[in-house]
């Protein structure tokens, strides 16, 4: 897990060149012909440090998939909300980008970079290409293309904090049908190939890495149960609809509807997540607190709230209540991955849950 | 009907079917030969979309290939990592311009597959059975998408690489798209029904106008042609919208039936052809029946003036005009029966004439034997008389005087019996014209009757008078109408020697009158009243034979026809008839 100090640039810049100025203490006394050597030596050390040395300036250009259409920029959520208060807004476009510029006053000081841009909507082969032709310093990477990227390119990645899980409606009634398309499900297909390993398989709410008992709830397919499980179930009960808002989830959507249909259910996938009997959403841990990330997450999701408890066992027991009945099926917990330029140095920008951290980074080229 | 309307009708109708199976001849040789050239059109469109089948077979057999023997095909058959392709077919398509393709391990499951790309990890049997596709020939096959089955044209080949075998399947969809790539001469069209569903279902059809009519006009054709799995010709709708189609089954590798194409052929063209060639015939035949009609009325002008001339003169012969005669004016039938028909009436005048001679001789003869007959009579007691008056003077002077007085008185008597038959003999022979004048014929019987009534006691005959009252009068002269009327009842009297009963009776007869006269005689056969009318034939022991003759005579002179009607031993009835 990455561990972040906070925003003390001012003490970093001091223990830097602290450190510069000990190796160059440590330098043996120059003699004539070694002088020049030792000068030498010098000049690429100072070259080197000051290579390494945060550089103040220039303005770092994300890209997301997301298309924000509120008339004013998100004040809460992962992303640009995380730029405050290092960065403050300057110009929002609904829907197309957004620009940050670095604030003078800015608690723990002025962050390096002058500005961050931010476009949005941008499809993610867009932004693969933009981050090879330097158009962008930092992209999305989706789970799908993880594996695809070429050697050596830079990675921030979050733990997995983005819960992937169906969510039933009222008008699926019948537990059976639930349980059903949860036993139906081949978690591990979809991981494997559709989220090229990316993540976790998961049966709980809370990762494993924030609960410590993810492993306990079952994650595995069962077909020959969900045969029987849904040819039980009167037939009319036996077709429902999924609703799936975001493009990125389609294909999970499908390869459900596909596993669902050799259970026997028929499975329809809407765009209008409120027109389905059930929904394929993420929901994104809020929390490093593990009881205060699973009573978000229920309030998201309209289940009732956990009793608030330190125990891991309690804790443990208040998730099982809210998965009985299968009322929600947790299948994967997915991780934040971005690509990042080289040019970029510091960071990493994002923290474990993924939240933006841009005060510690800089651009290569940047004023000195 | 006229001999020449008969003519000219029956020449009219030969007219009229000749041309009306003229016109049907021409209709249906122009039928049968657009019907041949249609049902080329149909083979080379057959044929078309088979070599159009080929082409794109071949294509796709060529894409496949290539797909196959690509570095990133390689590389997905040689990774032992099949999860980081499942999306490499969507590009391997689309480079490739296949709308499907699979990339399939070699067990048979599919690692990435361009039309259903979530569907990784299920086992595509077909690739792997011993039996069923092969290389570089293209097939169709029915091929599962996220929203249902469609019928595509495929082909697989194999990669095999680092000791692993990986199936490329790759094909396009046999669709809408694929249809109207075809290139189809004017009111012809394709469809084509993909046979996907056990139930004929109309989205199936592709490349219809309008789907709903177009799946109910051709469902029967397919299903039937489904059915028996051979090609079938028919002809949809009628009239102008009519359609020619031929449907041919397509089969899949495993001899499944997948489809059936149907090529349909306008039936427009040929409809209107023959709408205008009925039209133009129709034309040309009104205008033919026409002219023919004409040409048979003069034809049969022509013909029948010289028989309309023949039976005039027959008619003119016929009405007593013996010396009419035809003109001939051509040497053939009708020709040749003018002038027979002048040599018979010049014939018929010269037998009349040889007739009236040998009549008049005849006649002549009659009248001899009859004047020597009545003549003879008295001629006897005179000559008697005279050689007793001569005898008596030379043998008994004394006597004489005595037989002179009775001699003179015996001749005195004969020669006015002589006067007498000469006299009746001059009546008929100087019968004079009638002098007509109203004459009511009721008024006429009842004069006669009371004429007779001594005469009827006498003969012990009953006289009996039925007159009409509301006789009208006629035109007639009534002393010979008068005299007539004395003649047949005194033939009736005759009639009945025993005596009987005569009836005089009058009935209206339109404008005229009839008068009859009954006997209750013994009446007359048959070839008695066929002479009765002859002068001086008779009947009786007595008499000249002249009385009927006048009676004829006088009824002739009058414009009047008499009949007589009798039957052996039931009487004779005489009949007078006077306009």
């Amino acid at each position: 897990m990455a561990t972040f100090p906070g925003r003390q640039r001012v003490a970093r810049t001091e223990e830097m060149s602290r450190r510069i100025s000990t190796r160059q203490a440590g330098l043996p006394a120059p003699r004539h012909r070694p002088a020049l050597s030792l000068l030498l030596l010098c000049t690429l050390a100072i070259t080197a440090a000051a290579a390494t040395r945060p550089r103040y300036g220039g303005t770092l250009r994300i890209e997301i998939h997301a298309s924000i259409e509120t008339a004013d920029p998100p004040q809460l959520g992962p992303g640009m909300p995380d730029l405050a208060p290092a960065f403050s807004i300057t110009r929002w476009e609904a829907g197309r980008r957004a620009a940050f510029a670095a604030d003078e006053n800015a608690p723990g000081g002025r962050p390096f970079l002058d500005a961050v841009e931010v476009e949005l909507a941008r499809p993610p082969r867009d932004q693969a290409i933009d981050l090879d032709v330097g158009k962008a310093e930092m992209v999305e990477i989706p789970p799908s293309e993880a594996r695809r990227q070429p050697a050596g390119r830079r990675t921030w990645v979050s733990q997995p904090v983005r819960v992937v899980l169906l969510d039933f409606g009222a008008r699926v009634d019948d537990p059976r049908v639930r349980e059903a398309l949860a036993l139906a499900v081949d978690r591990t297909a979809i991981f494997n190939v559709l989220l090229q390993r990316q993540g976790e398989i998961s049966g709980a709410l809370l990762p494993q890495w924030l609960s410590g008992y993810a492993f306990l709830f079952n994650a595995a397919s069962d077909a020959a149960r969900a045969r029987e499980l849904a040819a039980a179930v009167p037939a009319q009960a036996r077709s429902l609809s999924i609703g799936v808002e975001d493009p990125a989830l389609r294909p999970i959507a499908e390869r459900i509807a596909l596993n669902a249909r050799d259970a026997g259910l028929a499975v329809s996938l809407v765009p209008q997540a409120g027109l389905a009997d059930a929904r394929l959403l993420e929901v994104r841990i809020a929390a490093t607190d593990p009881a205060r990330a699973l009573a978000a997450i229920a309030s998201t999701l309209g289940l009732p709230a956990p009793a608030r408890t330190d125990s891991p066992d309690a804790l443990y027991n208040a998730e099982r209540a809210l998965l009985d009945g299968f009322r929600v099926v947790p299948l994967f917990h997915l991780t934040d991955v971005y690509g990042v330029a080289a040019r970029v140095k510091g960071g990493p920008g994002i923290s474990p849950l993924g939240e933006w951290r841009m005060e510690n980074v800089w651009l290569e080229g940047g004023r000195p | 009907m006229t001999f020449r309307t008969r003519l000219l009708v029956v020449f009219t109708l030969t007219v009229v079917a000749s041309v009306g199976m003229v016109e049907w001849l021409v209709t249906r040789a122009t039928g049968r030969a657009f019907e041949r050239l249609e049902n080329q059109r149909a083979d080379f469109l057959v044929a078309q979309f088979q070599r159009e089948f080929d082409r794109r077979g071949q294509e796709i057999v060529r894409a496949v290939k290539d797909v196959a023997l690509s570095d990133a095909a390689v590389n997905v058959a040689i990774s032992s990592d099949d999860s980081a392709f499942y999306n490499e077919a969507s590009a391997m398509a689309r480079a490739h311009g296949l709308g499907l393709l699979e990339l399939v391990s070699g067990d048979g499951a599919i690692v990435s597959s361009a039309e259903w790309p979530v569907r990784f990890g299920y086992v595509e049997d077909w690739l792997t059975a011993p039996s069923g596709w092969k290389p570089g020939v293209a097939f169709l096959r029915r091929e599962e998408l996220p929203d249902g089955f469609t019928l595509a044209l495929a082909a697989v080949e194999t990669v095999n690489a680092g000791g692993r075998q990986l199936y490329v399947a790759g094909g396009q969809q046999l669709d809408q798209d694929f249809l109207t790539t075809l290139v189809l001469p004017a009111g012809m069209r394709v469809l084509l029904y993909r046979n996907l569903e056990p139930q004929f279902a109309p989205h199936l059809l592709a490349g219809a106008a309008d789907t709903a009519a177009d799946a109910a006009e051709f469902q029967p054709l397919i299903e039937r042609v489904i059915r028996e799995r051979r090609p079938r010709v028919a002809t949809l709708g009628s009239g102008a919208a009519a359609e020619t189609v031929h449907a041919l089954p397509l089969t899949g590798i495993e001899d499944n039936l997948l489809a059936v194409l149907l090529i349909s052929s306008s039936r427009r063209e040929l409809v209107e052809l023959e709408n205008s060639l009925g039209r133009n015939g129709a034309w040309v035949a009104a205008g033919a029946i026409l002219t023919g009609a004409l040409m048979a009325a003069w034809a049969t002008a022509r013909v029948t003036r010289p028989v309309r001339r023949l039976a005039e003169s027959a008619g003119q012969v016929a009405g007593g005009n013996w010396d009419v005669r035809v003109e001939v004016t051509s040497r053939d039938e009708v020709g040749q029966l003018a002038q027979a028909f002048n040599r018979m009436t010049h014939e018929l005048v010269e037998q009349r004439q040889r007739l009236v001679q040998t009549e008049r001789v005849a006649a002549w003869r009659e009248l001899a034997r009859r004047l020597a007959h009545e003549l003879k009579n008295p001629l006897f007691p005179l000559q008697i008389t005279v050689e007793n008056m001569q005898r008596a003077r030379e043998s008994h002077p004394a006597e004489f005087d005595e037989v002179f007085r009775e001699g003179s008185r015996t001749l005195l008597a004969e020669l006015a019996n002589l006067k007498q038959i000469i006299g009746r003999f001059s009546d008929f022979a100087k019968m004079p014209a009638p002098e007509m004048q109203p004459v009511n014929l009721n008024t006429l019987a009842a004069e006669t009757m009371k004429l007779f009534e001594a005469q009827f006691a006498q003969a012990r005959v009953t006289a009996r008078a039925e007159l009409a009252p509301e006789l009208p009068s006629v035109s007639a002269d009534p002393e010979q109408i008068a005299r007539a009327l004395r003649n047949l009842v005194l033939n009736a009297i005759d009639a009945m020697p025993e005596g009987g009963t005569l009836t005089v009776r009058t009935t209206p007869q339109g404008a005229g009158a009839r008068l009859e006269i009954s006997d209750s005689g013994k009446g007359l056969s048959q070839e008695e009243c066929e002479r009765l009318f002859t002068p001086y034939y008779t009947t009786k022991t007595h008499g000249t034979g002249l009385g009927l003759a006048i009676v004829q005579s006088v009824v002739s002179d009058h414009h009047g026809r008499v009949s007589v009607e009798s039957q052996p031993g039931k009487g004779t009835t005489f009949r007078i008839d006077l306009g």
